[in-house]
């Protein structure tokens, strides 16, 4: 029972990383119209950012959820160089394209090589850490519920509540998030009523590449940073968008959780005596996204924008 | 209605798109993408080489290009990088006595850690630019995937300077300059054995060197093995893993990996609050400078590690680390050595051999590290020796990292050496002959 909840603990932190990715995945696909496989490399991109503002800021006093203040204002600067490249990247690589959505996809995997091979050449390839002290499992929760869960699993797991509590109050609360669902649901109509949809694009690639800047920021936390972090985790990211239901916010969310779970959960097969082992998480978790279209063919949540 | 129908051909298509960049994108992750493995190195294969692998069956001041492949970037970049300094010592050695009356040039192209990267590097090396002796890989898999999709039925000559996998003795003319993994396997059962443990959890990595070194332990290994799973390479958790091995009651945890994904489980080991449920032991890859910055202070103590070593307190090897140290300014890994007696051995194969073509290269290049020969332990002595007349089989090249002794399978005779983790440091615990 203990190891179950073990799981489901490990299962909530990948979840939150995987949900910070799969949002801005799923926006860009509902505005630009494509799959951005340059998603990954835009959350590598963001960790490294982070990386060097933790360099300077980082000694900083005073922490907040076990994190030093200075790790908080990495990750704003790490959010904020992402935004900028992605923006700066729509500008320059894939609005003056003049292509279909494959054309443009095929695009995002060079656009993914470059970002990839300028971290590699600035930063080299070997891993890297931000230097913040690990601090072993909460003692409390460690005695009473025999579950290991770390301040920095609890301050991931808060950070990405409070970034997708404030997206959904973004889309559903302000004018901003009005004009952005519309865009999202039908541009041309948004348009002639006028809404000007390129600065909502530009909106959404912000909001989008931060989010993902943060899970970047949070995957490099929880393990360690290289330049392929976010190429090695966007396979997961997108099957994460597929079963939610692609261009749904609401949907990448639960996607997100859902894969994220499925894929820590992948022991349990194991103790209940398949002979499935955890090297193959990743394929159980596709085999049970294959299932759930099969029956939702739309993804779980693909009616909802 | 119609929008409807929009979307749901939208996502059909999409679905396939992603479905075909998911293929790409699998490359990537585990068979290597096929993206930088031309140019993106800076070392790659610079304008000249075409006309130096020609210039050198004219006489005189001959430039004689060997290629070769490592692991620039990837899982494996640590090795690599540590490889391209000894190799840069080795060229230089070399160069300074003359390799046949000319100079030796090596030609390079990063692997990226990867089959796929290995092999299309070595298709430029072998295919386009024509050398006729091939230096690489580290990784097992990727060294033995270059020798069966480029080098097989071809006379080139291919030396693995890091490659440790049992699996490389089945390919005889795949040859390589660190001992075979099995002895490393049979060390670290033979320690488990020793430090009383009955029971062992195994976590080996999902690709030729993790099965081919952790059936080697399985085998070699007497008490019960009561966890044996592979995990994936580059991974973003492998909390399962660990949640899995502290839920067995194991006395000993076996980790047959590589660096990073060591590095990424120590930690998570020390988040879940395990890592003192039982005694650590691994191979080379849980030994690195990165793993124990990466590892919270003294989380790792009472660790043991086997990896292949160097002798350290021979001539050569000293001499090979103060010029390592001034260059560089730290001590040499035996990666670094490795490296260096691969380029050496290459060069006396050269010397050796009647012309520079791979076909003669093979005849000579296991008979210039072997007994019986003059034993000469610098790359000048082994080069005196057979410009003055000598046949390959007079020499005998014992390298910085050893006495070599390429054997019928392409194997070294080769040092191994253990280390306890002792205040967040490695400690040397002695060696054992491999």
């Amino acid at each position: 029972m203990a190891q179950i909840l073990q799981y489901l603990a490990n299962g909530l932190v990948f979840s939150s990383i995987i949900i910070l990715g799969s949002i801005g995945l799923s926006l860009v696909y509902s505005i630009a119209d494509f799959a951005n496989f340059a998603h990954g490399d835009t959350m590598t991109l963001g960790a490294y950012g982070a990386f060097v503002a933790f360099g300077v800021f980082g000694g900083l006093g005073g922490t907040v959820l076990g994190l030093p203040i200075g790790f908080f204002l990495a990750l704003a600067v790490g959010m904020a160089l992402a935004a900028v490249v992605a923006v700066l990247t729509h500008i320059l690589v894939y609005k003056p394209l003049d292509t279909d959505s494959i054309g443009l996809l095929i695009t995002s995997i060079g656009v993914a090589f470059v970002y990839r091979a300028v971290l590699q050449a600035s930063f080299g390839t070997d891993f890297l850490q931000y230097d913040i002290r690990r601090s072993g499992p909460i003692p409390v929760l460690l005695d009473t519920l025999d579950v290991a869960v770390t301040q920095r699993d609890v301050a991931i797991i808060v950070s990405a509540a409070v970034l997708v509590a404030g997206l959904h109050l973004l889309l559903q609360r302000t004018t901003l998030g009005r004009k952005m669902r519309a865009t999202a649901d039908n541009p041309d109509l948004a348009r002639v009523s006028g809404i000007r949809t390129d600065r909502v694009i530009l909106v959404m690639w912000v909001v989008g590449s931060a989010l993902a800047a943060a899970g970047g920021v949070f995957l490099a936390l929880y393990s360690q940073l290289d330049p392929r972090i976010g190429f090695n985790i966007l396979l997961v990211v997108f099957a994460a968008v597929i079963l939610g239901g692609i261009g749904s916010v609401y949907g990448a969310m639960l996607g997100g959780l859902l894969i994220g779970m499925l894929h820590e959960l992948t022991p349990l097969l194991g103790d209940i005596g398949l002979p499935i082992s955890n090297a193959y998480a990743p394929a159980v978790a596709f085999v049970i996204m294959v299932a759930v279209l099969l029956v939702r063919p739309r993804g779980i949540a693909g009616d909802m924008t | 209605m119609n929008e409807h129908d929009m979307r749901s051909i939208d996502r059909r298509s999409v679905m396939k798109a992603a479905a075909s960049a998911g293929l790409i994108g699998l490359a990537g992750c585990s068979g290597g993408a096929p993206e930088e493995s031309d140019g993106g190195d800076g070392d790659g294969g610079d304008g000249g080489d075409g006309e130096s692998t020609d210039s050198s069956t004219e006489s005189g001041s001959d430039t004689y290009t060997i290629g070769m492949v490592d692991s620039l970037s990837g899982s494996l970049s640590a090795f690599g990088q540590r490889n391209q300094r000894g190799k840069e010592i080795a060229l230089d050695d070399v160069n300074a006595v003359g390799v046949s009356g000319g100079e030796l040039e090596i030609s390079q192209q990063d692997d990226q850690s990867t089959s796929q990267g290995g092999v299309s590097a070595a298709q430029t090396l072998v295919n386009q630019e024509g050398v006729p002796l091939l230096i690489g890989t580290v990784g097992s898999g990727v060294s033995t995937a270059i020798h069966e999709s480029v080098v097989q039925n071809t006379d080139v000559v291919q030396i693995s300077q890091n490659s440790t996998s049992p699996n490389l003795t089945n390919f005889p003319d795949l040859l390589r300059m660190p001992p075979a993994g099995k002895a490393q396997a049979e060390a670290i059962s033979a320690l488990l054995d020793e430090d009383g443990n009955e029971s062992a959890a195994l976590a080996w990595i999902n690709n030729d060197y993790g099965q081919s070194v952790g059936e080697a332990f399985i085998e070699a290994y007497d008490g019960e093995i009561v966890y044996n799973e592979p995990h994936d390479q580059g991974q973003s958790s492998y909390s399962s893993t660990i949640s899995s091995m502290s839920d067995t009651d194991a006395d000993a945890w076996v980790f047959i990996t590589y660096q990073p994904e060591f590095a990424t489980m120590s930690q998570e080991a020390f988040d879940l609050g395990v890592t003192d449920q039982a005694a650590w032991y691994g191979g080379d890859s849980v030994k690195g400078p990165k793993v124990l910055e990466s590892a919270p202070e003294g989380s790792l103590d009472g660790m043991k590690a086997v990896v292949p070593s160097v002798p350290q307190d021979a001539e050569n090897y000293q001499a090979f680390v103060s010029e390592f140290e001034e260059r560089f300014g730290e001590e040499p890994t035996s990666w670094s050595a490795y490296a260096y007696d691969a380029v050496v051995v290459s060069a006396l194969a050269i010397e050796a051999a009647d012309e520079f073509t791979g076909a003669a290269l093979s005849e000579v290049v296991r008979d210039v590290t072997r007994p019986e020969g003059e034993e000469a332990t610098t790359y000048e002595d082994a080069h005196e020796i057979l410009a003055n007349g000598g046949s390959p089989s007079d020499v005998d090249y014992t390298g910085v990292s050893g006495p070599i002794d390429l054997d019928e399978n392409g194997d070294p005779v080769g040092l191994l050496q253990v280390f306890e983790v002792v205040d967040h440091a490695y400690e040397s615990g002695g060696f054992i002959e491999g």
